[in-house]
């Protein structure tokens, strides 16, 4: 460890950690956005489910380099390229997730909220997704982890956060860079993956003491 | 109609009913013409069917009015579309045909939700959101409803009270409550916003019989209390003669095959099938409607125990009696003194000093025929002390009078 690079470099650092949250940040959020209604189509009309996992899954298993690879000639060396590729890989875990989740809302809870005057919109988010937010919780943290570790690939094609730093410490044969980009990506992992926990905690005060 | 002829005729109490204002025809008539708030709770089916895409059929061409503020069980066999029945007035399930009326209002004109918010809803598993804690549970219609929260609150307190729910189980959640416990939430939440109309899907199915004899009897006494329109669908019969005023029976596919209450179905069931389905124990099962303040209790023979055995014996042989009923300070019946322990004992001799065979059985004024059976089955000198309500002794019944009153 070389602290005097760390001190001449901690802009760098902290902008390469700024970019990697952002990155994990986005491509969760555009992931949500289409697996959720997606989801909500595949649980309306079964039919739908089976090819929705079949496409999601194919795109889990293309190798992220080559994913990335084959976004270049349409969207170049942009956040755009990174942001895709990473928002495609959540969307299989994600879509998973919910629709596990909401499939998992007895049938006598949703027959009770029926009987009792919900509207469809009021019970999905007043009853179904409540209920559902555990198991939608489980599949918001294996996205978080799986996407952290993954960004730092993207800096292969200029973006990368943390994994920039993997790249200068590689390019200079200098551990440090290495040692603090590895140890801030982990650290980052480990506190998202926390935080969503705690946050579970705090929603779900039913699940205290159930098991 | 060579299976009605092999019935017993009809008992006179039940050709009176029929005739009463409270049948079918008479009742469709009062709702349309005399519109009050009485009969705006009334349910009025009109040629209803309900066939499924499938081409099977639930129901058909149902005519059933089910009178407001009465609790109508819906019974009979599985697959006989009585639980299709009971859904169709919330509209849960959509008529195929027909017309279904809530007063005079046709439920298929009303919207869905609207409808479900006015009409309490009680499950078989109770159905409670896991979600929520038992007040919030219980809050939901009144919050659909848009209530404010004070008045959201006061209601949760006596809803609670009202079903016999302990206070300190409001903020649990429905996993930490047993099933009757939860059962009982369930019908809080269903009364909430004071609905004019109950309906109950096999409420009291899933809990144990201790538990559901007990349910069953607070609802019944919950009932006459709120005087709700309640149709409560069950499988079990037993259950239906004992909480319906009246008591509707399907057969398979869907057609009513009676619709009477209780004591008339007793007395005159409409056919074979309905003999079938009440069972071959149906004169064990009026026994168990009526109660023993409904006969004329026999005086019986009684001394009390500082009576002396020369005294008791003069007594018995004066009234030709078997035995004697021996009574406390407080007239509660200490045991039966026969003739053949009488016969032998010492004429100067405190009765109470002799062996007196107690009864193992107490039963009360408000005991049904049925209880009182039961008990005297075991019973020494084959009569039962009946007691009031304070456990005095008022006097005796026998199986002869049982019997008469069976005929």
């Amino acid at each position: 460890m070389n602290r005097d690079w760390i001190a001449a470099n901690s802009h760098q650092i902290t902008a390469a950690l700024l970019q990697h949250i952002q990155l994990v940040g986005l491509s969760l959020l555009f992931g949500f956005l289409i697996a959720f209604p997606l989801a909500l189509l595949a649980v309306r009309w079964p039919r739908l489910y089976g090819p929705s996992l079949a496409v999601t899954g194919v795109m889990f298993t293309i190798p992220s380099l080559a994913l990335f690879i084959l976004l270049m000639p349409f969207t170049g060396l942009s956040m755009a390229t990174s942001l895709i590729g990473l928002t495609l890989y959540t969307l299989l875990i994600l879509f998973r997730n919910i629709v596990q989740g909401l499939r998992g809302v007895s049938p006598i809870v949703r027959e009770a909220a029926r009987a009792l005057g919900y509207t469809p919109a009021r019970r999905l988010f007043t009853v179904e997704l409540p209920i559902a937010l555990p198991v939608i919780v489980a599949g918001i943290r294996i996205a978080a982890v799986t996407i952290i570790g993954m960004v730092t690939v993207t800096a292969l094609i200029g973006q990368g956060g943390l994994g920039q730093l993997f790249i200068t410490g590689f390019t200079l044969s200098f551990a440090t860079p290495l040692i603090i980009g590895f140890v801030l990506s982990v650290a980052l992992a480990v506190m998202v993956d926390l935080a969503l926990v705690g946050i579970l905690y705090c929603l779900t005060p039913w699940q205290r003491g159930v098991r | 109609m060579p299976i009605d002829s092999a019935l017993p005729t009809r008992g006179s109490v039940c050709s009176l009913q029929e005739d009463t204002p409270l049948t079918n025809d008479h009742r469709q008539r009062v709702s349309a013409e005399d519109r009050d708030t009485h009969d705006s709770s009334a349910i009025v089916f009109e040629g209803v069917t309900k066939r499924y895409d499938d081409g099977t059929v639930a129901v058909e061409s149902l005519d059933l009015t089910l009178p407001a503020g009465e609790l109508t069980a819906l019974v009979g066999p599985s697959g006989c579309g009585k639980t299709t029945t009971l859904r169709m007035i919330n509209r849960l399930e959509t008529l195929s045909d027909g017309r279904l009326l809530i007063g005079d209002r046709d439920v298929m004109s009303v919207d869905a939700t609207r409808l479900r918010r006015q009409i309490g809803y009680v499950m078989q598993h109770s159905g409670l959101f896991p979600h929520k804690t038992i007040a919030d549970n219980i809050a939901v219609v009144p919050r659909l409803l848009g209530w404010d929260k004070q008045r959201i609150r006061e209601r949760v307190a006596e809803l609670v009270e009202l079903v016999g729910l302990d206070d300190t189980l409001a903020q649990r959640y429905p996993h930490q409550l047993s099933g009757g416990q939860q059962q009982r939430v369930g019908l809080a939440r269903a009364l909430a916003a004071d609905p004019p109309i109950l309906l109950m899907d096999e409420p009291f199915a899933a809990v144990d019989p201790i538990v559901r004899a007990h349910l069953q009897e607070e609802f019944l006494n919950l009932q006459r209390r709120v005087q709700k329109t309640i149709v409560m669908v069950t499988h079990d019969i037993d259950e239906a003669m004992k909480l319906g005023d009246r008591v509707a029976i399907f057969a398979q596919g869907g057609k009513l095959a009676q619709f009477d209450t209780p004591t008339c179905l007793l007395a005159a069931p409409a056919s074979e099938f309905v003999v079938d389905f009440i069972g071959a124990d149906r004169e064990l099962r009026r026994l168990a409607l009526e109660r023993l303040d409904s006969l004329e209790l026999d005086a019986g023979l009684t001394a009390p125990r500082d009576e002396i055995v020369a005294r008791a014996r003069s007594y018995l042989q004066q009234a030709g009696s078997s035995g004697i009923v021996v009574l406390d300070e407080a007239r509660a019946p200490l045991g039966w003194l026969d003739w053949d322990t009488l016969k032998q004992a010492d004429d100067r001799a405190r009765i109470d000093s002799l062996p007196l065979k107690p009864w193992r059985h107490r039963l009360y004024v408000h005991d049904n025929l049925r209880s009182a059976l039961n008990a005297l089955i075991s019973a020494p000198g084959e009569v039962m002390p009946v007691l009031n309500a304070q456990g005095r002794y008022l006097g005796v019944i026998d199986q002869l009078q049982l019997t008469r009153r069976l005929s």
